[in-house]
C-alpha cells in the first residue's frame, strides 16, 4: 500500500553534503556533461573510470548507496531488455558463437556489447537522479530558469516554464498520497482493485480517478488564488529572496567534472 | 458488554523502512476494543492514531504484532482480510473527498454492490443507511453528492460505510471543519448509532468535549505508545498528565479544576453540565449548611 516506496527515483534527500551545496546550474551543466560523455566513451575501461568517478560523487553526496540503486528498479525490465536484445543481436554477423537457440544465435561479441549498454544505461540513470537527490525541486527549478533566461529573447517561457515544473513537482507527493488515502477509503468500502480482467481493472479505477480529479482541480483553484492574494503576476519584475551565486567550489566542482571526462575520453575514447 | 472485538498486541509499523525517510508510527501498542463500548481515541497530531486504525480492518499490515478482529487474526488473504473489512467499518478524514457516483443512492450503494448483494437487499440497505445519517432517501438519494453541503456530504459518507453494515465503526475527526451546526448533528448521529444500533464506536478526536460527551473509555496516544488508558472520568482527571503532551481536558473538567483552584472543593471527575451544576450546587449548599450552622 505504500505508493511512495518505489518512487524514489526523482527524489529528493535533504543532507548537507559537498554536493547538495553547489549551485544547482553547476549541478545541472555537470549532469548534461556526463551525459555526454557517458555516450561518448568506447569501452570498458572508460565507462569504469566513469564508474569510479561516480561511486566518488555519491559517496561525498552521503545519499545512501542503497537507495540510488533502488531507483534503478523501475526501470529493471528494461535493463534486461536490452541485455537480452543485445546479446542476441547486437554482435556483428560472424563473431564466435556461444550458443544457439534456433534461428537465435548468441555470440561472444553480442554479450560483451550487451553488458556495455545495459552499463551505459546504469551509469546514465545514476548520474540523473544523484542531481535530483542532491537539488531540492524549488533549486532544480531556479537553476533551469536561469540557464533558460538567455534564450528568452528566443521566445522561450523560461520562467513560467520554471514555475510549471516547480508546482509540478511539488504536488506529486501530494497526489500520490491522496490516490493512497482514496484507495484505502474504497477499500474499507470493499473495492476490490487487484483481481479480474483488465475490462474490470479498468472500471475499479473510476472511484479512484474521480475523487482524485476533483481534488486536484480544487487544489489547483486554491493554488492560483492564494498566488494571486500574495500578489503573483508572472515572472516580470519578479525578484527572489535567494539569489544563485557561482563561489569557488563550483569552480572545483566544474573542473573536476571536466577532469573527468578528459580522463574518460582519453582512456577509451575515439 | 465485555468480550474483545479488535485486538491488538505488541502493535509497531514503520513507514518507508529502509529508506532516508524511515519513521516509526507505531511501537508496541496493546489496545483491546471491547464490543459494544465507545472508545475515544486521542493523542496530539502524529500521534500514530490514524496509522493505528488502519490496522483494524487491515489496510495496513503490521511490521511487528499482531491484530485479531471478532476472534480472527489478520494475516494477508483475501478471504480474511475482505471478511475484516466489512466487520470493520473505517471512516477517514474529510471523507466527502471520496465521493465518485452521479447520484447519492448510487455512492452510498457502492459497497454493498462490492459485497455482491442483490440489487433489492442494495436499495434497503442504501435507505436504511441514508435514514440512519438523518437524510431523507427520496429527497437525496437522486441528488449529486457534489451539489450538497458540507455536512451533508459527510453524512452521505458515513452513510456509504453503514452499508456495509459494519459491527465496528471506526471515525477519523468526523467533525473536523464542520460549523457547529453540522457538528452537532453528526455527533447525535454517531450517539444513536452507538446506542439504538448497538454499533461499536472508536471516535479518534481532537475535541476533547465530544468525547467526554460520547465515549465510555479514553486511550491516548503519544509518539506511537499508549499513554493512558482509562474510563472516560478517570482519564479527565488526570488534567496536568494530559496537558504535558499538549492535549487538554473537557471545558466541564476545566471550569471545576478552576474552581477548586480557587478554593472551592469541587469533585472534578464530572463530565456533563448538568453533573458539573449538581456538583456545583451540593457544594454550595453544604457551604451554607456549614457557615449558617457556624453563624
Amino acid at each position: 500500500m505504500e505508493l511512495l516506496r518505489s518512487l524514489t527515483i526523482g527524489q529528493y534527500v535533504p543532507r548537507a553534503s559537498p554536493v547538495h551545496r553547489l549551485d544547482p546550474r553547476t549541478k545541472i551543466l555537470a549532469t548534461t556533461v556526463l551525459m555526454v560523455v557517458v555516450f561518448l566513451a568506447r569501452d570498458f575501461r572508460g565507462l569504469g573510470v566513469f564508474a569510479a568517478f561516480l561511486a566518488g560523487a555519491v559517496v561525498l553526496s552521503q545519499v545512501p548507496a542503497g537507495f540510488v540503486l533502488r531507483g534503478l528498479r523501475p526501470i529493471w525490465f528494461l535493463l534486461l531488455l536490452t541485455l537480452v536484445l543485445q546479446v542476441f543481436f547486437g554482435g556483428a554477423s560472424g563473431g564466435t558463437v556461444l550458443w544457439r537457440l534456433g534461428p537465435l544465435v548468441a555470440t561472444r561479441e553480442g554479450l560483451v556489447q550487451g553488458l556495455f549498454v545495459t552499463a551505459r544505461l546504469v551509469l546514465l540513470v545514476v548520474s540523473t537522479s544523484l542531481l535530483t537527490f542532491t537539488t531540492s525541486p524549488v533549486e532544480l527549478a531556479d537553476g533551469m530558469e536561469r540557464l533558460l533566461n538567455p534564450f528568452r529573447r528566443l521566445g522561450v517561457p523560461a520562467h513560467e516554464l520554471a514555475m510549471m515544473m516547480t508546482i509540478a513537482l511539488r504536488f506529486i507527493p501530494t497526489l500520490v498520497e491522496e490516490t493512497e488515502k482514496i484507495m484505502k477509503a474504497q477499500m474499507a468500502r470493499g473495492a476490490d482493485l487487484d483481481t479480474g480482467g483488465p475490462l474490470r481493472r479498468a472500471r475499479a479505477l473510476v472511484p479512484i480517478l474521480v475523487p482524485l480529479f476533483v481534488s486536484a482541480f480544487r487544489r489547483a483553484d486554491e493554488l492560483a488564488v492564494a498566488m494571486e492574494a500574495r500578489g503573483y503576476r508572472g515572472g516580470e519584475g519578479r525578484t527572489r529572496m535567494k539569489q544563485l551565486r557561482y563561489r569557488a567550489r563550483d569552480l572545483w566542482a566544474g573542473l573536476v567534472v571536466v577532469g573527468a571526462s578528459v580522463l574518460v575520453l582519453w582512456s577509451g575514447g575515439p | 458488554m465485555s468480550d474483545p472485538v479488535v485486538v491488538c498486541e505488541g502493535l509497531t509499523h514503520v513507514y518507508l523502512r529502509g529508506t532516508p525517510f524511515e519513521s516509526v508510527a507505531l511501537r508496541g501498542v496493546d489496545l483491546v476494543v471491547r464490543r459494544g463500548e465507545c472508545l475515544g481515541l486521542v493523542g496530539p497530531t502524529g500521534s500514530g492514531k490514524s496509522t493505528l486504525v488502519q490496522h483494524f480492518n487491515g489496510l495496513l499490515r503490521p511490521t511487528e504484532g499482531r491484530v485479531w478482529v471478532d476472534g480472527v487474526e489478520i494475516r494477508p488473504g483475501t478471504a480474511v482480510v475482505r471478511e475484516v473489512r466489512r466487520k470493520v467499518g473505517l471512516l477517514f478524514q474529510y471523507p466527502e473527498h471520496q465521493l465518485f457516483e452521479a447520484t447519492v443512492f448510487e455512492d452510498v450503494a457502492f459497497g454493498p454492490r462490492n459485497l455482491g448483494l442483490d440489487p433489492e437487499e442494495v436499495q434497503e440497505r442504501v435507505r436504511e443507511s441514508l435514514e440512519w445519517v438523518g437524510l431523507d432517501p427520496d429527497r437525496f438519494g437522486p441528488r449529486s453528492p457534489f451539489s450538497l453541503s458540507g455536512g451533508e456530504m459527510r453524512r452521505v459518507a458515513i452513510a456509504g460505510v453503514l452499508a456495509m453494515r459494519p459491527q465496528v465503526l471506526v471515525l477519523d475527526e468526523p467533525t473536523a471543519g464542520l460549523d457547529p451546526e453540522g457538528r452537532r448533528e453528526i455527533l447525535s448521529r454517531v450517539r444513536d448509532l452507538h446506542r439504538k444500533a448497538a454499533l461499536t464506536v472508536v471516535l479518534i478526536s481532537h475535541s476533547m468535549d465530544d468525547v467526554a460527551r460520547l465515549c465510555q473509555r479514553v486511550v491516548v496516544l503519544h509518539r506511537g505508545q499508549v499513554f493512558l488508558d482509562a474510563p472516560v472520568r478517570e482519564a479527565f482527571a488526570q488534567s496536568d498528565r494530559l496537558r504535558s503532551i499538549g492535549l487538554d481536558v473537557p471545558r466541564v473538567t476545566d471550569v471545576l479544576l478552576r474552581l477548586k483552584a480557587a478554593g472551592l472543593p469541587v469533585r472534578c471527575d464530572r463530565l456533563t453540565v448538568e453533573e458539573a451544576c449538581e456538583e456545583i450546587v451540593r457544594v454550595l449548599q453544604g457551604n451554607r449548611r456549614w457557615s449558617s450552622s457556624e453563624a
